[in-house]
């Protein structure tokens, strides 16, 4: 199988990432290809999920095809890139049924298009109109602070960390001092 | 004399010629009914959900307290926001405690009602409810025990008691400020769509 | 003299059916192994609802539900005679037979369905929906029991069934009071055939967008006519009563029945509960009415 891919795809290696789990980085037009070969020639029969990395350094997206035999004992991750602007790749629903709802999934936190996908809507979000939440220049902490209002501490209020190494001092020095003074309680005793 | 102090003094005596003193003897038997029988909407909003079951069966026994489920917000009195609270449930939330009728009161769970919580820094949960709908009582903990959760309900059944909890007047009276902060994490759409969509179409039930 | 009577049997109805409740509630939570509640708390229930205020309208239709409702519950009430040789506390039931109350029985579910279909609520709709499949299941063996009952007694009058009786019902004629029961079970509402208000399901039922007064005047409603039930089954049963003493013990010791029946069984489904009515009970029911027709009186 390794053989076959290796010289149909043009690829340098195939990583076994595990006994069960195989790892392929291919082009992005040769991907459905494999994908298909794989699911007619090799059994991968089920596509587990659909995940996607984003790395903002090199400018792309790693999309990853998980396919799993039917007998559940192997894995192949099948990972193509695709640049981040204007983000977009076809869709699977038409090979994979389950392929809708992982796009749109992907859709809604990255803002990949998937042509092809009949469905692509909201899946857990509602009215989302900022950057897609999962990609990385979208900033949580910015966006909170931003958005919403926090709490005001009490009056009182007091820096945990601050206050825990005050504490601490605070004990030790009286551990020393109830030490200093059993030891002269001691030295006492013996003079005597 | 210490400013704090003076200031204690004046809340202690606020305390004491509150509306209480001129209720009528109606108000004061209505008060008393309400105290004795609140009905609590089964809805769970976040993890805390999971210490209501315990709170009303077998073992803590909330209805000796007159503490029951009720299944429609028609009926229910108090609604349990318990725990963390997304945009899309804040939209359900505010639709639910609308329909409810009045005087109702919300019970929140948790850190996470009172300022995130451990959802400080997510981009997708309220972090104060009280912005957004009028809180009556805090129950504090992640998550609060049963037993929390009904010393939360007897210090609410106290102030229903003296009269002293009127929230919904004061979401009626300040609806413009609740109205704008809800806008400003929900968007003009505040409420879902209000329709029975899932049940007539899209092959019903 | 007659309008002191009927106020003193809704008197007597409302208050004794509300503790009842109470008593229901407080003995489910023990055979569950909880404290449960106080015996007023479905009265501190209706109460409080009543002074609740609502901000919502459906129209006139949906409020004219609990009304037709509680004038059927009130009806039936007033042509039950609680005692069977008192000239009190026997309201108009000299004006009207079983029959009639028979039909006023059927007059509440059908004016609360009318209302609820007004609501829109689709929970409130399926609850009424199963409540008169229901309803049409569990008329069968009682209707057959009572007209076994009417003639052996030769009589269509409930006082006189309730003084004719010299062996109670429930002891000459087994058969028939066991039929007639379940059916009872059924009307009270209780496991297993309590799939009408399932809380799980369908959201409280036909009830579930009833709130304030009129979910006040329901809750009333059904402490009325759960007593003038139970003094029915009790006139026809279980050989009437003669004091208010007799009344109360013959009526709480049916209700206690009815409670631990309802707390120890399941809850079946609609088809379920109809297949077993018009099944189990109904044959039951034709058995007694063959032996009381062939070696009655």
């Amino acid at each position: 199988m390794f053989a076959t891919i290796k010289n149909r795809f043009a690829t340098t290696d195939i990583e076994v990432k595990r006994e069960d789990l195989y790892k392929v980085v291919v082009q992005r037009d040769a991907i459905f290809e494999l994908i298909f070969m794989l699911r007619e020639q090799y059994d991968y029969q089920t596509l587990n999920a659909i995940t996607c990395c984003d790395w903002i350094e090199e400018e792309h997206f790693a999309i990853t095809y998980i396919l799993t035999t039917s007998d559940r004992k192997q894995s192949f991750m099948v990972q193509t890139m695709i640049g981040r602007e204007d983000a977009q790749i076809d869709s699977l629903t038409h090979t994979f049924e389950q392929a809708e709802i992982m796009e749109r999934d992907l859709h809604e936190m990255y803002g990949i298009d998937f042509p092809g996908n009949q469905n692509l809507v909201e899946l857990s979000l509602e009215n989302w109109v900022h950057t897609p939440p999962l990609r990385r220049e979208f900033d949580t902490l910015e966006f909170v602070n931003n958005n919403l209002s926090f709490r005001e501490g009490r009056d009182g209020n007091m820096d945990v960390k601050k206050e825990m190494k005050r504490l601490r001092a605070l004990k030790k020095a009286q551990k020393a001092a109830a030490k200093k003074a059993k030891e002269e309680a001691s030295e006492v005793s013996d003079g005597n | 004399m210490d400013e704090g102090f003076l200031k204690e003094q004046q809340v202690m005596e606020s305390d004491l010629n509150s509306e209480t003193s001129h209720k009528s003897s109606v108000d004061f038997l209505m008060d008393w009914f309400r105290r004795r029988s609140i009905f609590v909407l089964a809805y769970g909003t976040g993890c805390g959900a999971i210490e209501m079951p315990p709170t009303f069966t077998s073992r803590y026994d909330a209805e000796r307290l007159g503490i029951r489920g009720a299944a429609t917000p028609r009926q229910a009195d108090v609604i349990i926001v318990s725990g963390y609270c997304s945009y899309k449930t804040l939209r359900r939330i505010i639709r639910t405690y609308e329909q409810m009728a009045n005087p109702k009161y919300i019970l929140a769970l948790g850190s996470c009602t009172v300022n995130g919580g451990m959802y400080w820094d997510s981009y997708n949960t309220i972090k104060r409810l009280e912005d957004y709908l009028p809180v009556d009582m805090y129950v504090n903990g992640c998550m609060p025990r049963p037993e929390s959760i009904l010393e939360g309900f007897m210090a609410l059944q106290k102030e229903i008691g003296d009269g002293k909890i009127s929230s919904w007047q004061k979401y009626e009276d300040n609806y413009a400020f609740y109205r704008k902060n809800q806008e400003a994490v929900l968007g003009q759409t505040v409420a879902p769509a209000y329709d029975a969509d899932w049940y007539l179409y899209d092959g019903g039930l | 003299m007659i309008i002191l009577d009927l106020a003193l049997m809704l008197i007597t109805a409302y208050f004794v059916g509300f503790i009842y409740y109470g008593l229901y509630r407080n003995i489910t939570a023990r055979f569950q192994r909880r404290i449960g509640p106080t015996i007023f708390q479905s009265f501190y229930d209706s109460i409080k609802f009543f002074g609740k205020k609502e901000a919502i309208s459906h129209g006139w239709m949906f409020y004219l539900g609990p009304i037709i409702m509680a004038t059927g519950a009130i009806m039936t009430l007033f042509f039950i005679p609680f005692f069977y040789q008192s000239e009190s506390f026997s309201g108009l039931s000299g004006y009207g037979n079983l029959f009639l109350v028979l039909y006023l029985m059927l007059l509440g579910p059908l004016g609360n369905a009318m209302g609820v279909g007004v609501g829109g609520n689709p929970f409130g709709v399926m609850g009424v929906t199963r409540g008169l499949t229901r309803l049409f299941a569990l008329e069968l063996p009682f209707y057959i029991a009572v007209v076994a009952i009417m003639s052996i007694s030769q009589s269509a009058d409930i006082a006189t069934i309730a003084g004719s009786q010299t062996t109670i019902n429930a002891f000459a004629h087994p058969l028939l009071f066991i039929a007639a029961l379940f059916s009872f079970v059924a009307m009270m509402g209780q496991s297993p055939f309590d799939v009408v208000g399932a809380p799980v399901e369908v959201y409280s039922g036909p009830a579930s967008e009833f709130s304030g007064k009129f979910l006040s005047l329901l809750m009333s409603q059904s402490a009325i006519f759960s007593f003038a039930k139970l003094v029915l089954m009790v006139n026809l049963f279980l050989g009437g009563a003669d004091g208010f003493f007799e009344l109360l013990w013959k009526t709480f010791v049916l209700f206690l029945f009815v409670i631990a029946f309802g707390a120890i069984y399941g809850r079946f489904k609609t088809p379920q509960s109809v297949d077993f009515l018009i099944k189990v009970p109904t044959v039951i029911a034709i058995v007694g009415l063959i032996f009381a027709t062939a070696w009655g009186n």
